[in-house]
């Protein structure tokens, strides 16, 4: 057998491993898309994702009468009962987040002023585990005792909060500066007052009463009466 | 706060229904009525969901103190790809209250571990004392409220607050039960109490974060 028959019959021998590679790989390839898509399959069958729907806003619920003439009254009953407790003249809305006080006269805004309210955080006292909120409280409350110069009796959790034990002689409680020189008292101990840190309005800060600055406070002070509605939210 | 809303005196409903007499209302408008003046009649705030004209109205004595628009209003439950059984709708007018709410879980709490007598005459001191304890002093920084949160109702529902919806195109529904059914595989997945879901800017998400409390009424009715 000379040279060039067995160079031939080497490349017949050759030739059909070399064209396995390809089918091998499709193979693989095959089993692995087979794989995958399965195991893909059977997550996604597992898995519980968020699906969303309108809500239905169709009313489902009734008053129990179908009589117009009943149905009429009753509307105007209610809306009349409404109209009884809305606010009228002079009142205040206190935006607690965005720390924003209006003072509103007969529907218009007569003054918006930045102030500063209360942070929302929780002080508890090491001695006795007792808890306050400094929360600026929402809702309607109403501006009781209005006061010129007022003097401040400092509660248990402001020494507490310094990491101080309240004094027990009360004098070492009094502090004539740092309400300003105006307090509307709305009950509770809330106070709209005035600040030493102008600086600082426009932030949640306070204890949970609404600080001012001088000449807003000025300006609320003389123009909500006593008995004036303050609606905070 | 605009000026507008500040300013409206929230009677749209009697002016929309009881006008004059001229239109004879709904029972279910009426009942929406009841309700509403139950609510006004005590000095809280509460909310009025309208699903019609997608707002939320932080309200008092059935005044309108502000405003919250609405990208969108929807009920989110979880649900295999295949076989679903979407849950049915709440009952409205009706009102939900907060049972459970995120901005009372997440309160930050200070507590001193000790404490020393008080130094006398400290002038030092203000009524509101450690944030601002100096003119220069800077308190510390409240975290940002989430824009995405959930809280309970009374109702066995979630009141999910979102400033995105969930995606729902095909593709991306499939993605997500993938993803979730891989968390379920190695025993981390969650399951969520079907939520009505409000979708909102995320400004407005944190500000109704700082607003909803545990006990806050929700007033859901449209007509109003």
């Amino acid at each position: 057998m000379n040279a060039e028959a067995i160079a031939g019959l080497h490349d017949e021998a050759a030739a059909p491993r070399r064209s396995r590679w390809p089918l091998a790989l499709a193979l693989f390839v095959v089993a692995l898309l087979l794989v995958t898509g399965g195991a893909t399959a059977v997550l996604a069958r597992l898995g519980r994702p968020f699906i969303a729907s309108p809500f239905n806003a169709t009313p489902s619920v009734g008053v129990d009468s179908d009589n117009p003439v009943g149905l009429g009254k009753l509307a105007g009953q209610a809306a009349r009962e409404i109209a009884k407790v809305q606010p009228k003249g002079t009142y205040i809305v206190v935006d607690t987040y965005r720390n924003q006080l209006h003072l509103i006269d007969n529907g218009a805004v007569i003054r918006t002023a930045i102030c500063s309210t209360g942070t929302g955080r929780v002080l508890k006292d090491p001695r006795n585990g007792k808890e306050w909120v400094f929360d600026t409280p929402m809702g309607e409350r109403i501006i009781q005792r209005k006061v010129t110069h007022p003097v401040w009796a400092k509660p248990d959790w402001a020494f507490i909060e310094d990491g101080y034990l309240p004094p027990k002689d009360s004098s070492e409680r009094f502090d004539n500066e740092s309400l300003g020189n105006y307090a509307m008292y709305i009950g509770d101990g809330y106070i709209i007052h005035g600040t030493l840190f102008q600086s600082l309005l426009g932030r949640s800060i306070t204890h949970g009463c609404v600080r001012l600055g001088d000449a807003d406070l000025e300006f609320v002070y003389h123009h909500a009466p006593l008995g004036t509605r303050v609606y905070l939210y | 706060m605009r000026h507008s809303a500040l300013a409206c005196i929230c009677i749209s409903l009697a002016a929309g229904t009881v006008r004059a007499g001229d239109v004879t209302p709904s029972p279910s408008s009426v009942a929406a009525l009841q309700l509403e003046a139950g609510l006004a009649k005590k000095p809280d705030v509460y909310l009025l969901l309208d699903p019609e004209r997608r707002v939320l109205e932080i309200k008092a004595r059935g005044t309108v103190l502000d405003t919250v628009r609405l990208t969108g209003i929807e009920v989110v439950s979880q649900q295999p790809i295949l076989g679903r059984s979407l849950p049915s709708h709440p009952p409205i007018p009706a009102i939900w209250t907060v049972e459970d709410s995120s901005f009372d879980a997440s309160r930050e709490v200070e507590a001193p571990t000790d404490l020393k007598p008080a130094p006398k005459n400290d002038k030092d001191d203000d009524e509101d004392a450690t944030p601002d304890a100096g003119p220069t002093a800077t308190p510390t920084p409240a975290p940002e409220a989430p824009t995405s949160y959930r809280s309970r109702l009374d109702n066995g529902w979630d009141l999910w607050i979102t400033d995105q919806l969930p995606p729902q195109s095909r593709w991306q529904t499939f993605l997500a039960a993938v993803k979730d059914g891989w968390r379920r595989l190695r025993g981390r997945g969650q399951n969520h109490i079907p939520a009505i879901t409000l979708a909102m800017a995320d400004s407005d998400a944190q500000r109704v974060h700082h607003l909803l409390r545990t006990g806050m009424p929700i007033l859901v009715a449209d007509e109003m």
